[in-house]
């Protein structure tokens, strides 16, 4: 897909932002919005990171006093929550931000705005938790804070409503990233890509991104009611004023369980896109992948009270929800089956993503096996707040998401920057990142077993821990070097990388079809997609339409199903209102941990924000109500 | 305090109140961020009574989140409840700000300790936590009565004392 030299500029031109300052506050473009989630989450992956550390170090000998059990509660606090709210979750929404449109062939997102303003929320929610730390306020009740623990009377001050209120923030994000993602993936998919055409990675963004809607709700709503508990003495979990704790912890899993597939869903995306172009087919069994990860999606919202076990049950709900969780390893092992198949099948070329690929599918089958174990209701009384669940969700997180990120990084880095990564490089981090994590977590199944609780600050001699522990430790240290290589390695490819041309891994999805780095506008026509492979095809080339305006913002909106074109859409453009807004809720939502005036006083600038962001730019209409009079 | 001298300071160079006002808010949220909600969980040294209202030592009681808060569950634990709950008048109600032997810290202190003849607090209660009921009571009047309503709620429902719930 050639495009002539002046078309290229006039696409440039209308797509571009202002230089300096004022295009980074007002920016829409999708690729922009995505890298700073990308890179605000690795800063704080690597501060989490380090707390982590510190945390190991402590407990590498028994009776150490370099931490005081304050700090250490503190730390695992903030480690816990960010690297589930503020890593996690938006690495994988910025992963979609930036490839769905790629993916599509498109221009943009369905709602440009939104995706800024998401990033600009999100930005507050980081904010929130780490200046608040800075000050001292560190929330320090772990990372989903149970009442009464964190109820007024027992958690004075504002730790609590902090943690809380970051929740709130980075939930609003997710929102608005998830429901521009589904809104996008399914109303603007190009010619010819059906649902049945649609590739993994766009079925695991969907998937995930309906979750999202469905979930988050449950957390926004039961954080709101700590906070109103903790602010304006409502009773919802006071059991003596007839609230009740145990519906803290239901709301909380509800969300929480589908999170850790929020999670790991769009990490099958990558997986399943980087096993086909490295393996050279089409991947094995697409549908059968497809239909597991809904399985998942529909599974996972059936089984949040494994998490709450120890609290008691009837016998036969434990069996209930025993049984819901081990159902979920059918479709997990299906999807692992053919990821195989199609890895057994093809000529698999082992370049750094493809080795994440295998790191990722060995340390999830370890997590998920001890995930079996967990499931069960009786071994779980014995194994829970134990560091055999510490070990357990290490592997599935870590191994199961963050594995995966890796993989993609290094497969779509040539997409983003037009260099490769330093292979030798990438294979020293995989191997110590993938070797030092084992070392690390392994042992703490042991630990578990041998009684070792988890959040403790220190443990005395003689238990039988120090040797594993030392381990542990020395494994958390190789691998968090292996990051610093990792971070190093795309530092230095940022600048002295080789130049990697448009299609370096000769990949199967569409993403691939222009220039690397992207420009503005992405691609310069709209691709006609026949396969599931497009880039491939067969061996055919990729056929284009034309027709979408050049010299303003333009996009194709499809039907749902079939991707038939339907019309051509208006694209918002650039625009300080969604910057404005985040300002305007974030005054809110920060304003009303200490005071509930904030609630009814803050919404009056959000108001004012969104009429700004929202005023209408078509001429006024000549009939109806609000016609235009003479 | 320090916003006050800002934007006093203000109105002579009246560009400045913007910039003064905020450098304040900051430092005033950096020093009320360090030691209001620091929470010393770790072993604390033997304590003796307040030497007058002007003991240095007050400050880390009285202007201490939790151990103004630890202070509340001693209240409820030692039954100072029992007289001085929510609907406590007169002399007894102790969140209307009146004190009848003075209002400052060691003042109340010592109501609490000696004032309180057979209950003799001053023995049966250990220092520290003299200290953190005076802070609690202090603080009393800053609260409103739906919160200590709430708090109450929340101490009625623990398993201490009459309504100690596990093996007996
Ligand atoms: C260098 C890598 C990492 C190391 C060395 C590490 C180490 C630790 C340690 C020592 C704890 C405290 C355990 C305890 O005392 O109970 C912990 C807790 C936790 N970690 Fe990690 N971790 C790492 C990466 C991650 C990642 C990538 C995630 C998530 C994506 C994660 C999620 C959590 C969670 C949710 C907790 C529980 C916090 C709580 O108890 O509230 N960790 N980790
Ligand atoms: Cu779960």
């Amino acid at each position: 897909m050639k495009a002539p030299a002046d078309r290229r500029l006039q696409l440039e031109q209308t797509w571009s932002d202002k230089p300096g300052l004022w295009g980074f506050l007002t920016t829409v473009d999708h690729k922009r919005i995505a890298a700073r989630y990308i890179v605000t989450a690795m800063l704080l992956m690597f501060l989490a990171g380090m707390l982590a550390l510190d945390m190991r170090w402590q407990l590498s000998v028994p009776e150490n006093t370099r931490m005081t059990p304050q700090l250490f509660n503190e730390s695992f606090s903030l480690h816990g929550s960010t690297m589930l709210f503020l890593v996690s979750v938006p690495l994988m929404e910025a992963l979609g931000l930036w490839l769905v449109p790629l993916m599509l062939g498109q221009r943009n997102m369905a709602f440009p705005r939104l995706s800024a303003f998401s990033f600009w929320l999100y930005l507050g929610g980081v904010m929130t938790l780490w200046v608040a730390h800075a000050l001292d306020i560190t929330p320090d009740l772990g990372w989903f804070e149970y009442p009464p623990l964190s109820g007024p009377s027992y958690s004075p001050g504002h730790r609590a409503d902090i943690w809380a209120q970051m929740i709130t923030f980075t939930e609003v994000a997710a929102l608005a990233a998830s429901v521009n993602i589904a809104v996008t993936i399914l109303k603007m998919r190009p010619p010819g890509m059906t649902l049945a055409r649609m590739p993994v990675f766009l079925w695991a963004q969907l998937i995930s991104s309906l979750m999202t809607i469905l979930s988050m709700p449950a957390i926004m709503l039961v954080t709101s009611m700590l906070i109103a508990d903790r602010m304006v003495s409502t009773h919802f979990f006071a059991p003596a004023g007839g609230g009740d704790v145990l519906l803290f912890q239901h709301l909380f899993w509800f969300f929480g369980h589908p999170e850790v597939y929020i999670i790991f869903i769009p990490a099958t995306g990558f997986v399943s896109q980087i096993v086909e172009t490295f393996s050279r087919r089409p991947l094995f069994g697409h549908s059968v992948v497809v239909l597991a990860i809904m399985a998942i999606g529909a599974l996972a919202f059936g089984l949040w009270v494994h998490h709450m076990f120890a609290v008691g049950l009837p016998r036969l709900g434990n069996n209930f929800y025993t049984a819901a969780s081990m159902a979920i390893a059918l479709p997990a092992g299906l999807q692992i089956f053919c990821w195989i198949a199609t890895m057994w099948s093809g000529r698999p070329w082992l370049a750094t993503p493809m080795l994440w690929v295998i790191g990722f599918i060995a340390t999830f089958v370890i997590g998920g096996l001890s995930g079996i174990m967990t499931a069960s209701a009786a071994l779980d009384l014995q194994l829970t707040d134990t560091y055999f669940i510490v070990a357990h969700f290490h592997y599935v997180l870590i191994g199961g998401a963050i594995f995966p990120l890796f993989g993609a990084f290094c497969y779509w880095y040539p997409k983003a920057t037009g260099r490769l990564m330093s292979e030798r490089w990438g294979r020293w981090a995989f191997v110590l990142i993938v070797g030092g994590f084992n070392l690390g977590f392994f042992p703490m199944h042991f630990l578990g077993l041998m009684g070792m609780p988890r959040r403790v600050y220190t443990y005395p001699p003689g238990m039988g821990w120090d040797l594993l522990n030392q381990v542990a430790t020395a494994g958390s240290a190789i691998s968090v070097l292996g990051g610093l290589v990792f971070v190093g390695n795309a530092l230095w490819s940022f600048w002295r990388g080789e130049h990697a041309g448009s299609d370096p891994w000769r990949g199967s999805t569409l993403e691939w079809a222009g220039l690397s780095p992207t420009p503005p506008y992405n691609l310069a026509y709209t691709p006609a997609v026949t396969s599931l492979t497009p880039m491939w095809n067969g061996g055919d080339p990729l056929r284009a339409y034309d027709g979408i305006a050049l010299e303003r913002r333009e996009v194709l909106i499809t039907s749902v199903a079939d991707a038939a074109p339907l019309y051509r859409q208006r694209s918002a453009s650039a625009s300080v209102w969604p910057f404005l807004s985040a300002i305007a809720v974030t005054a809110m939502f920060l304003g009303s941990i200490f005071t509930p005036w904030a609630v009814a006083i803050g919404s009056v600038p959000i108001a004012a924000a969104l009429i700004g962001w929202f005023w209408p730019q078509r001429e006024r209409t000549m009939t109806g109500l609000l016609r235009k009079r003479r | 305090m320090l916003i006050m001298t800002a934007s006093v300071r203000g109105t002579e160079r009246r560009t400045s109140i913007g910039a003064n006002l905020a450098v304040a808010c900051l430092i005033a949220l950096a020093c009320a961020g360090c030691s209001q909600e620091a929470r010393n969980v770790g072993p604390t040294v033997p304590q003796t009574r307040p030497r007058d209202g002007a003991d240095p030592r007050i400050a880390l009681y009285q202007a201490n989140v939790d151990q103004v808060a630890q202070g509340g569950r001693y209240f409820a634990w030692y039954g100072c409840q029992a007289c001085h709950g929510e609907s406590a008048t007169g002399v007894r109600n102790l969140a209307d700000g009146q004190w009848r032997h003075g209002g400052d810290f060691d003042q109340v202190f010592a109501s609490i300790a000696d004032r309180h003849g057979a209950l003799r607090y001053a023995v049966r209660v250990p220092p520290e936590q003299l200290w953190q009921l005076t802070a609690y009571a202090r603080d009393l009047p800053l609260h409103t009565p739906e919160k200590l309503h709430r708090q109450a709620v929340d101490q009625r429902a623990e398993p201490v004392g009459n309504s100690w719930s596990g093996p007996q």
